[in-house]
């Protein structure tokens, strides 16, 4: 069983490196389609940007845009829509959008897609995969993106619903909107409980990576998923917050299943990079394929030989998912060009 | 004759120079102070700027109060309070920004010395090619002159 799915996984990897030409644009493009979609389901306003070809239109940019420009193109497409609904409002969100970056989304490095994954997975209901997922590969500072994802979410929750309210233009009337969403965001409990959730599960999670047991990635999952759905579930009864417990609790099972695969690809992952790169010498131009080994064909037939290597060959096989160390002679077999090269130079440095 | 280990030596080093690396050179451009000092400056207009703006929307926030009460105001009192809590967020953002852009740039220096020394090895590798020392040497010459 375990067999037929890790040859699954090596002729999916197999199948990603060599189609990656075409395969990255396509899952950019589906990413950024949902991206738009959702922002349109959630907030949509525009009747022009709400149409299918808008739609796909802007995805197709999307695809061929670094992930800051996509932020950057989904927070003004939410704008547009907030300000065809209410323009005090879209004034509103721009000012805590520049207060947000300066204070907060600035230092989040390379994770800043995060701020943009938060909310479009909380309209998806499944928000909690992004602290699964960090806890596995990022540090708790990661929480800074996670928070501003967050902030922003409910900011648009509670404009939405305020931009049903308002219809009027009076002055006073457009007072009294504002000191209402102002309040409604300052006093927003569920934000800053889900912040602070969120904390504690990639805290406790890149807490227990560390430890060296077997499967530690799968049991900080699973410890990453309890924690949320405990901790929701506390808040939601001292504090009284109105969160919808079901959505909860199945958002966070189905999360966990995205992160437990994701933790099964992740490494593997890394393999499928294809690089390719261009030099030049005083004598030749370079273009260079290089193209990462994958270790992880296990189907050759040495498995089935002999009986005393077939348990040597399982063991190996079952022990993959457990990390680094399946993939280790890989690394080193790379490595070794370097190596070698040091060696004979007299160099013992490694790159 | 295509030399495979340079080859190799080469790809490795364009993949560094053209992924990762690209961030590691720009910063080596810099000294660490004035690439901290930089940094933290940057972090003082966007705390600025985000400070100013949290003002206004407090006034717009309280501007009824403000201007039934404009003549009463206590605006030294308004304005010292404001502007202590302005200094001790800036304190402690530039603390935290010093130690954080500090960490990374020496994390970068470190990358950018193991790229440093496969250029070295580079270097050899012509040297043992065709004996003479080409212009590489010049270049790498000054490769040496920052790795320190």
């Amino acid at each position: 069983m375990i067999v037929t799915i890790l040859e699954l996984r090596a002729h999916i990897l197999r199948f990603l490196q060599k189609f990656q030409l075409i395969v990255e644009p396509v899952i950019k493009f589906v990413i950024a389609f949902v991206v738009f979609r959702s922002i349109n389901n959630a907030i949509g306003a525009h009747e022009l940007l709400m149409s299918l070809p808008a739609e796909l239109l802007l995805s197709l940019l999307g695809t061929f845009v670094p992930p800051v420009i996509l932020t950057l193109m989904a927070a003004g497409i939410s704008l547009v829509h907030v300000y065809v609904a209410s323009p005090l409002l879209a004034i509103l969100v721009a000012i805590l959008m520049v207060i947000l970056y300066c204070f907060i989304a600035r230092f989040s490095g390379k994770y800043g897609y995060v701020v943009l994954a938060v909310p479009v997975l909380f309209l998806l209901k499944i928000p909690y995969v992004v602290p699964l997922i960090l806890g596995l590969i990022a540090t708790p500072m990661t929480i800074i993106p996670v928070a501003c994802g967050v902030i922003i979410y409910r900011m648009f929750v509670v404009i939405s619903n305020a931009a049903l309210v308002e219809n009027t233009t009076a002055i006073e009337d457009i007072l009294a909107l504002y000191i209402d969403v102002i309040d409604q965001l300052v006093a927003d409990k569920q934000m800053l409980i889900t912040i602070a959730v969120f904390f504690v599960m990639i805290l406790a999670m890149s807490l227990i990576r560390k430890l060296s047991i077997e499967y530690v990635f799968e049991i900080s999952i699973a410890v990453g998923a309890i924690v949320c759905i405990l901790s929701f579930l506390v808040a939601d009864v001292m504090l009284d917050v109105g969160l919808n417990i079901t959505e909860m609790v199945f958002g966070t099972v189905g999360s966990m299943l995205i992160a437990m695969v994701f933790q099964f690809f992740r490494l593997a992952l890394d393999y499928t990079a294809v690089e390719r790169v261009q030099f030049e010498d005083d004598d030749y131009y370079y273009y260079v394929k290089a193209v990462p080994k994958i270790n992880l064909a296990v189907p050759e037939r040495n498995v089935k030989k002999i009986s005393a290597n077939t348990e040597a060959g399982f063991r190996e096989v079952t022990a993959e998912p457990e990390e680094e160390n399946a993939y280790e002679p890989e690394l080193s077999e790379e490595e070794r060009y370097a190596m070698g090269e040091e060696l004979e130079e007299g160099d013992s440095e490694e790159f | 004759m295509l030399n495979n280990r340079k080859v190799r030596l080469m790809s490795r080093l364009a993949m560094y120079e053209q992924n990762e690396g690209k961030e590691d050179v720009r910063l080596s451009k810099y000294f660490r102070t004035d690439y901290v000092r930089l940094n933290v400056l940057k972090t003082v207009v966007a705390v600025t700027l985000g400070y100013l703006l949290v003002l206004l929307l407090l006034i717009v926030y309280h501007s009824e109060y403000l201007i039934q009460e404009a003549v009463t105001l206590d605006y030294k009192g308004i304005l010292l309070r404001y502007v202590g809590i302005y200094i001790i967020i800036l304190v402690v953002y530039c603390s935290f920004a010093m130690i954080g852009y500090m960490l990374k740039y020496r994390a970068s220096r470190k990358k950018l010395a193991k790229y440093f020394r496969m250029l070295r090895r580079l270097r050899s590798l012509y040297r043992e090619e065709d004996g003479e020392l080409m212009n590489v040497e010049e270049a790498s010459v000054d490769y040496d002159r920052n790795d320190t």
